[in-house]
């Protein structure tokens, strides 16, 4: 088997950063191995990548579970631990469940998207393997993980594809 | 880092390129000048470049920068802090409250900084859900007015409660006292929906702020360059990274709207479910909702013509049509103001309850009625005379007067629903003016606390969000059809 | 009259006792015996510790914020020359059945006793949001704007059944429940009831013409039971649904009588 090593290639614009992959995925390199950081958000059939899966809605609604239980134990829950009379409402008042209910539900749903993203994203991540800062000043790299013996013909490849440059980095993709 | 200044990447070969040097080409060329320079959207400089520039006015103070920093640091000193601390330590008494006026100024502050908090809401929320463009530079710049001024409403709470040491009691945690705070309460409702807010509000100002701080830190040196760095927590700008981020600002931006709304509205109900006469008004729900819109939105004026007149290269991002765009929606919210307020004034004085009646008149011909017609010629007659016309609408200056003009009429509304309704009750032996004390250097403390703050973070957190910008420049471009250009949209995302 | 409410059938004990009969302890006030003289209102600033106010600021009497629990009222009718007066009007806490000032306080300092049928005032848990004394359609809440001091020797006159307040705290009138526990235990610790007219609070006991009658409402054979059914009888702001546990007897002066 040979050996592995990372290239990273960048781009200044979509079409020449999807030519790039294009030519990635006829050299045999599969989506698996390559790896785009960009410094907008681009959609995945632009550039011919797979469509990514995110957890983050499904942790959302975890949270608004455990906030809707929250909001239901406080209006409800409560008055059973400790009931108190006040005048004209019962002591389970609904609207006011309503109100708490909602409001519990939703901190819960959007607290939890927010730690999602955390999650999913494996944030903190200050030991991150591979970066290219030029990312934020718009460029597009694509980093691809490739056996030894295609590096030639990958770099050529990227740079007929419009790679402003190719250089290798000591990386391991995700 | 290298800044190298090259094009974006467009989905759409840039205009102007094909040039024949054909006549009707070049009028063509010439409009096309034209929009370039007056739509953001189309007048797209490298990404390089605006980080530049976001860098550059971030960074940049000069001294009369810092001489405003210390005298409002001095008037939230003495004006804010000490004087809470006098509050607290003697008692309400140092207040203008009495019987039957027991809710003041710090009501009519509290009300009026979530209010305010609403525009910036709107903006991120609601402008991005119906995806409209023009709010991408200046999302961020109203967000930060939510969350700052969610502290001030929170700290004029605070100001008005008797034994403010003891408020954690409300917090819903179990405790040895086995006793749980009274839900059946408005107050309660309050704490509730306006932590959910505020939290949510922070967080949703945080999200699209980690890539701008990856860009900052890669710019940076020193402490900003370590606090960028934990504030972007290592993000890369990865296709995952961005699918999270951006389902999470997705769920955050619908899911805020009716938190947004819900606020506001469970603030009038601590109005609305007491039987004051001029409270207990059905409408006061959506009536409270618009009045936020319509005060927030003037804020946002306000702080934009502030922005760009002061810091660099503001110019750039912050242009004629954002001021022309807002002024229409700041005219559209003020007429739906006036339809609440009309049906809020007519009810009582139609009916024959005499309480509601001696209110009405009380408000307009009192010794407070000066604030009663502050607010209408503020909230409805200046708006309504100037808004409408385009040029005027597309003058900065002249945007930020309304802003002004607009918060004290909303400011006048609050304290007419505030101190100015409660001077009436049921019974005419029990009726007297309030006359705020400590509350009036108090309150311009919280103004210069929320300056103060809002300073600070334009100089810590780069104000425009450039990916954002980025992302809608890299959508927008002309397209010829038939003999003219004309902007296209791509749905990229 | 009827008011529809919604029943809470699984748990009877649910609501705030408004609708079984009319209440407990309640009280009658003759307003043509009367006569503004404001003994009620020292004797019940005796017994209750009531902070005097004025020290601190005089201006604070004049901007409303004295502590009345019990207050007289005046009022006239007319324009200045040709004013009449009306009765005076002893107002202190109705002890509403269907109190607003209870459901809107947020940490239950202002709740419902299923005991006494009275509203309940807690200092030690008050954090002074205020909201039960805008919600009161009587106006007869009092909060502490400040600390009021006692200079020696007056913290001697204290009455010991009464805790003291700080300055934050809302108080009204209670009834003087001090002596409704002191009568109810005696009875208790004699094995009997409590006769009627054994508790009696500092206002009733203070006034000279004994227009102010405080007994239990539902014991039919009370004295304030059959006073409340006279004639001359009307509630203040009742159409408020507050179902105030007091009885005014009209007197002569209001409405235009000669009395």
């Amino acid at each position: 088997m040979s050996e592995n090593f990372t290239l990273v290639a960048l781009f200044q614009d979509v079409n020449h950063a999807a030519e790039g992959i294009g030519k990635l995925h006829e050299l045999g390199i599969d989506d698996h191995h390559i790896d785009v950081l960009s410094g907008i958000p681009i959609k995945g059939s632009i550039l011919g990548r797979p469509h990514f899966k995110t957890n983050v809605p499904r942790i959302g609604m975890v949270g608004a579970g455990l906030g809707l239980c929250l909001g239901l134990f406080f209006l409800q829950g409560t008055p059973l631990l400790y009931p108190l009379h006040v005048g004209g409402q019962g002591l389970f008042p609904l609207p006011p469940t309503l109100i708490i209910s909602f409001e519990m539900t939703m901190l819960g749903l959007m607290g939890f998207s927010f730690l999602g993203v955390f999650i999913e994203s494996s944030f903190p991540a200050f030991d991150a393997t591979h970066y290219a800062p030029e990312v934020s000043d718009g460029k597009i790299a694509v980093f691809c993980n490739c056996p030894t013996d295609l590096q030639e013909q990958v770099t050529n490849a990227l740079t007929a594809a419009g790679a402003e440059s190719v250089r290798p980095v000591e990386a391991h993709l995700p | 880092m290298a800044v190298t200044a090259n094009p974006l990447p467009h989905a759409h070969p840039s205009p102007g390129n094909t040039g024949t040097g054909k006549p009707e080409e070049a009028g063509a060329h010439h409009e096309e000048h034209e929009n370039h320079s007056e739509h953001l959207m189309l007048d797209p400089k490298p990404r390089g470049e605006m980080n530049a520039m976001a860098m550059e006015s971030m960074l940049s103070t000069n001294w009369k920068f810092w001489v405003v920093i210390v005298i409002l640091a001095v008037i939230v000193g003495y004006g804010f802090f000490y004087q809470w601390a006098i509050l607290i330590i003697e008692g309400q008494g140092v207040a203008g409250v009495t019987r039957p006026d027991y809710w003041g100024l710090f009501l009519v502050d509290v009300v009026f900084w979530i209010g305010i908090s609403h525009a910036g809401t709107f903006i991120s929320a609601i402008l991005r859900v119906m995806k409209v463009e023009a709010r991408r530079p200046f999302t961020r710049a109203a967000e930060l007015m939510t969350t700052f001024g969610l502290v001030q409403a929170g700290l004029s709470v605070f100001l008005h409660l008797g034994r403010v040491w003891l408020t954690y009691w409300m917090i819903p945690l179990p405790n040895q006292r086995t006793l749980w705070p009274d839900f059946h309460s408005p107050l309660m409702w309050d704490f509730m929906a306006i932590t959910t807010y505020l939290l949510s509000s922070t967080m949703y100002l945080f999200l699209p702020l980690i890539p701008d701080a990856a860009m900052a830190r890669d710019r940076s040196t020193g402490w900003r360059k370590l606090f960028y760095r934990v504030l972007a927590l290592g993000f890369r700008g990865s296709e995952r990274e961005w699918k999270h981020l951006g389902t999470a600002m997705n769920i955050f931006a619908v899911a805020i709207i009716p938190v947004m709304f819900s606020v506001h509205t469970i603030v009038s109900w601590d109005f609305a479910m007491a039987s004051r006469p001029g409270w207990s008004s059905t409408v006061f729900g959506p009536y409270f909702v618009i009045g936020a819109l319509h005060s927030g939105i003037s804020a946002v004026l306000l702080v934009l013509f502030i922005i760009r007149s002061t810091m660099k290269h503001m110019e750039y991002f912050l242009r004629l049509e954002h001021f022309d765009f807002l002024g229409k929606l700041s005219l559209v919210i003020s007429m739906a103001w006036a339809y609440f307020y009309f049906n809020d004034y007519i009810v009582p004085w139609y009916g024959g309850d005499v309480a509601d009646k001696e209110l009405l008149h009380f408000q307009e011909h009192g010794p407070a009625a000066w604030i009663w017609y502050t607010m209408l010629i503020c909230n409805i007659a200046i708006p309504w005379l100037i808004l409408w016309n385009k040029n005027w609408r597309r003058t900065p200056w002249l945007m930020a007067f309304i802003g002004i003009a607009v918060n004290i009429g909303m400011y006048a509304e609050r304290y007419i629903i505030v101190p100015v309704s409660v001077t009436v009750t049921r019974s005419p032996f029990i009726a007297r003016l309030y006359e705020a004390a400590i509350e009036i250097p108090i309150t311009i403390g919280m103004f210069a606390f929320f300056l103060l703050l809002y300073m600070l973070a334009s100089r810590l957190i780069p104000l425009i969000p450039i990916w954002e910008v980025e992302e809608g420049q890299a959508a927008h471009s002309l397209q010829k059809v038939g003999k003219a250009d004309i902007v296209t949209l791509s749905e990229l995302e | 009259m009827s008011h529809p409410h919604e029943h809470d059938h699984e748990h009877p004990d649910s609501r705030a006792n408004a609708e079984e009969g009319s209440g407990k302890w309640g009280m009658v006030i003759d307003q043509d015996l009367c006569t503004g003289c404001q003994a009620c209102v020292a004797a019940c600033a005796m017994e209750n510790n009531i902070s005097f106010i004025g020290d601190v600021r005089e201006s604070d009497i004049a901007y409303g914020r004295s502590m009345q629990w019990i207050r007289i009222e005046r009022f006239w009718e007319g324009e200045y020359p040709n004013v009449s007066m009306t009765d005076y009007q002893p107002m202190l806490c109705q002890q509403c059945g269907n109190a607003p000032c209870e459901p809107v306080c947020p940490v239950f300092a202002s709740v419902h006793s299923s005991a006494e049928d009275l509203n309940l005032q807690v200092y030690n848990r008050c954090i002074g949001t205020r909201y039960c004394a805008n919600n009161c359609p009587y106006q007869v809440r009092e909060f502490n704007w400040r600390d009021w001091p006692l200079p020696e020797p007056m913290n001697h006159r204290l009455n010991p059944d009464v805790t003291v307040r700080q300055r934050g705290v809302m108080e009204k009138c209670t009834f003087c429940i001090q002596r409704i526990h002191v009568g109810e235990n005696l009875a208790e610790s004699e094995g009997r009831e409590v006769h009627d007219g054994e508790v009696v609070p500092a206002c009733a006991q203070a006034c000279p013409a004994d227009a102010i009658v405080f007994g239990r409402l539902d014991d039919h054979e009370s004295e304030v039971s059959k006073k409340a059914l006279n004639g001359r009888g009307y509630r203040h702001l009742e159409d408020l649904n507050t179902l105030p546990r007091i009885t005014y007897l009209k007197g002569g002066s209001t409405h235009g009588g000669h009395g």
